[in-house]
């Protein structure tokens, strides 16, 4: 069964069309990655399946049923934008919020999930004295205090440090081992790499990529030799089947052509140079999502 | 339903739990009405210094005649019965001989004024008493800093006005003892109309006064303004502020615009009754205390609190919507003035509908629905009689138009809470009302 199902979704703005013939289908319990670049359509997606924003035309189906006023309940949404009332006191705001969403009381969900991310002691403070990365922690626990079966969360890893990131993807991987189905949209792509049961990629309101991550990259085949040597190579660029290079300063990058032979390429540097490693490999979401988004023509995948 | 209350209860609780709103509370009647209480206060703060008035009288018989009132005034008028105390100012007033040039006699006068040696001076033309022989010249005329508001003139004038009439009668050879009740003054009693009760029995007029016929309108109407300032305007800023800060978008993610908009118009409602609480219920246990019961106006109080919320309600969904609208504060004021129109209008015209509450312009005014609520409780707050349909006619309209402001409202809501930096033109306000 889908949690979500679009189908053929449109949206415009005036004369901007932000979410343009959108179809696809998110399973329940998994972890669905929305990524893509700034502008790009995926807050508008967002917004039409939490039914702020309706479709110009297309079906949204949530749960198996047609979008409606119903499912709000259990969707829990964290926006891309933290939106907190500053003058509230944080367990107050939390249990507003949840008794906004679920109809009932959650002060006993509201101060496990406090007590969880390290925030029992500013329960009684007001917002305003939070930290970006706190405020962003009290934002989450909002998200899924009630427990919703449906997680959409866009973006939900800005202002965290690295530790905060790792107990929100603990907390998030915990939801969907309780059943929840989780979409959250990132630019993150090695965290969606990792976390990710399956990856969309919407840019210029279209969809370009959607399926697991091993899906995706087998499109794409073993078209990426990442070297390392002794001292930085320069002119890689002149190599045969090299189309493309990124230097990462210690590491260089190639995308090479199909058909390419990556033997051959590997015999012509070291004529002149001294490898620590030499490595064929599939493209990285990163590199896929730079190809896509850095391309002029966008074709539907 | 549940949402809606629970959005209601947070916007009353952020309201009433702030130190301003109880200030708020406290002030707001001080302000309105402090010139009011100002004069109650310093109504016997009476300055009682000695004021030394002149008398140019050319007529020759007004002049020793005043100085002897204002003498007999001085020895019998000063002080309080009860306490002793001198309550009110002596009045020295002496006159001064015409010599060749009346025009430097006046502005020596004037300096004397000026300098504080002399409180005025009065100047009584040649043809006072006999004004048909030489028009031009038949005026008493009284020269002060401040002569229009200067109540030295107001004793002199009725004075003045009787000795002037005894000299007539005088001269026309009919003595005072002839005619006793010359002097009776009558100031005409104001009453209202006769009326039948419920057994046949025709009642008697009752007599209006003052607080009856501009009091009473004029605190409804002053009443039902700080309801709507209370309950109504901060939702411009605070609905402004929920779309800045992008809470709107959370808010939206559990509840629908229109639960959203509605929640916090009852929000604001439920502000604007408690401080109508505070205040009609203060109002009439002070009337009470003070004997002053028969000048509250029952009957109107129904009115008063349906008008009163329609008011709010209709505000309300106009200021919600609009402050979803709003880009910034800036956007937020210069969208308050329009905004604010349905209360601005009655109170411009607040005394041309009380001094004729049946007149074309009233009746029309209090039927054209923003203006509705305020003008038809100030003019039902009169003691006049407003024609029983109406107050129901303008509910009617009032209801109506309220149903198209809140559908209208809550369209421009749902399609501007979420756009940011779109810039504030009446054409999008149409847009997203017609088209959503």
């Amino acid at each position: 069964m889908n949690a979500i199902s679009l189908t053929n979704i449109t949206k415009t703005f005036a004369d901007f069309k932000a979410v343009d013939d959108l179809s696809l289908s998110v399973p329940a319990g998994s972890i669905y990655g929305f990524i893509g670049p700034n502008g790009s359509g995926k807050t508008t997606t967002i917004r039409m399946i939490m039914n702020i924003f309706h479709p110009d035309s297309g079906l949204i189906q949530v749960f198996g049923e047609s979008r409606n006023d119903s499912h709000t309940d259990r969707i829990g949404y964290l926006p891309e934008e933290r939106g907190l009332y500053k003058k509230m006191k944080v367990r107050e705001l939390l249990q507003f919020y949840g008794a906004l969403k679920s109809g009932h009381s959650v002060t006993a969900d509201v101060d496990r999930w406090l007590e969880r991310f390290d925030l029992t002691e500013w329960a009684n403070k007001k917002v305003e004295a939070l930290s970006k990365g706190m405020s962003q922690k009290v934002q989450f626990i909002a998200t899924v205090v009630t427990k919703p079966e449906l997680v959409i969360l866009d973006e939900p890893f800005s202002g965290l440090d690295p530790v905060n990131t790792n107990n929100l993807l603990e907390a998030i991987l915990e939801l969907q081992q309780n059943g929840a189905t989780i979409i959250f949209s990132t630019h993150d792509m090695s965290t969606a790499e990792k976390v990710c049961d399956y990856i969309f990629m919407i840019h210029k309101g279209k969809k370009v990529l959607d399926g697991t991550l091993n899906e995706i990259q087998e499109k794409y085949g073993n078209d990426t030799l990442r070297i390392r040597a002794e001292h930085k190579i320069t002119d890689l660029k002149s190599l045969p089947g090299v189309e493309k290079v990124h230097d990462f300063g210690q590491v260089q990058e190639l995308r090479i052509s199909q058909g390419a032979d990556h033997q051959n390429i590997l015999a012509t540097l070291l004529k002149t140079n001294r490898l620590i490693s030499f490595e064929l490999m599939k493209p990285s979401l990163h590199d896929i999502f730079v190809r896509i988004a850095d391309a002029k023509e966008v074709s539907d995948v | 339903m549940y949402k809606v209350l629970r959005l209601t209860i947070r916007e009353y609780l952020a309201a009433v739990k702030t130190k301003g709103f109880i200030i708020g509370l406290l002030l707001a009647p001080v302000l309105m009405s402090g010139g009011l209480i100002a004069s109650i206060l310093l109504k016997d703060h009476v300055d009682i210094r000695e004021q030394k008035i002149a008398i140019i009288d050319e007529s020759a018989q007004m002049g020793d005649f005043l100085v002897m009132a204002a003498d007999q005034r001085n020895e019998s008028g000063l002080l309080d019965p009860e306490s002793g105390e001198q309550i009110k100012p002596a009045y020295t007033l002496y006159t001064v001989t015409l010599s060749d040039d009346l025009t430097t006699l006046m502005n020596d006068l004037s300096d004397q004024v000026r300098a504080g040696d002399l409180h005025a001076f009065i100047h009584v033309e040649s043809s006072v008493v006999q004004p048909s022989l030489d028009p031009e010249n038949s005026h008493i005329n009284y020269h002060a800093e401040s002569a229009s508001l200067d109540d030295v003139r107001d004793w002199i004038r009725g004075v003045a006005n009787d000795q002037l009439r005894r000299l007539r009668l005088a001269n026309a050879g009919i003595s005072e003892e002839q005619v006793p009740d010359l002097f009776n003054w009558d100031w005409i009693t104001a009453k209202g109309l006769l009326s039948m009760d419920e057994s046949g029995q025709i009642m008697d007029a009752e007599t209006s006064n003052e607080m009856q016929a501009i009091l009473a309108p004029i605190g409804m109407v002053f009443l039902m303004f700080m309801m709507a300032m209370m309950g109504a305007m901060p939702q411009l800023s605070s609905v402004m502020e929920e779309k800045t800060q992008r809470i709107a978008e959370v808010l939206l993610g559990s509840i629908t615009p229109f639960q959203f908009m509605l929640g916090k118009i009852l929000g604001g409602l439920a502000v604007a009754l408690t401080s109508t609480i505070v205040y009609v219920g203060g109002g009439i246990i002070f009337m009470n205390l003070r004997g002053l019961e028969s000048y509250i106006p029952y009957d109107v109080l129904p009115w008063f609190i349906v008008n009163s919320i329609l008011l709010i309600f209709m505000l309300g969904a106009i200021l919600t919507s609009l402050g979803s609208v709003a880009n910034d504060a800036k956007d937020a004021q210069s969208l308050s003035f329009p905004a604010m129109m349905p209360m601005m209008v009655p109170m411009f015209v607040l005394f041309p509908v009380l001094k004729e509450p049946l007149s074309s312009f009233a009746t029309w005014l209090s039927l054209i629905p923003p203006f509705t609520p305020m003008v038809m409780i100030l003019r039902l707050s009169t003691p006049v009689s407003i024609p029983a349909w109406q107050p129901w006619a303008g509910l009617f309209g009032v209801i109506i138009f309220t149903l198209f402001v809140v559908w209208g409202g809550s369209r421009i809501f749902r399609s501007a809470i979420l756009m940011q930096g779109v810039p504030l033109k009446f054409s999008n306000i149409i847009r997203w009302m017609t088209k959503g």
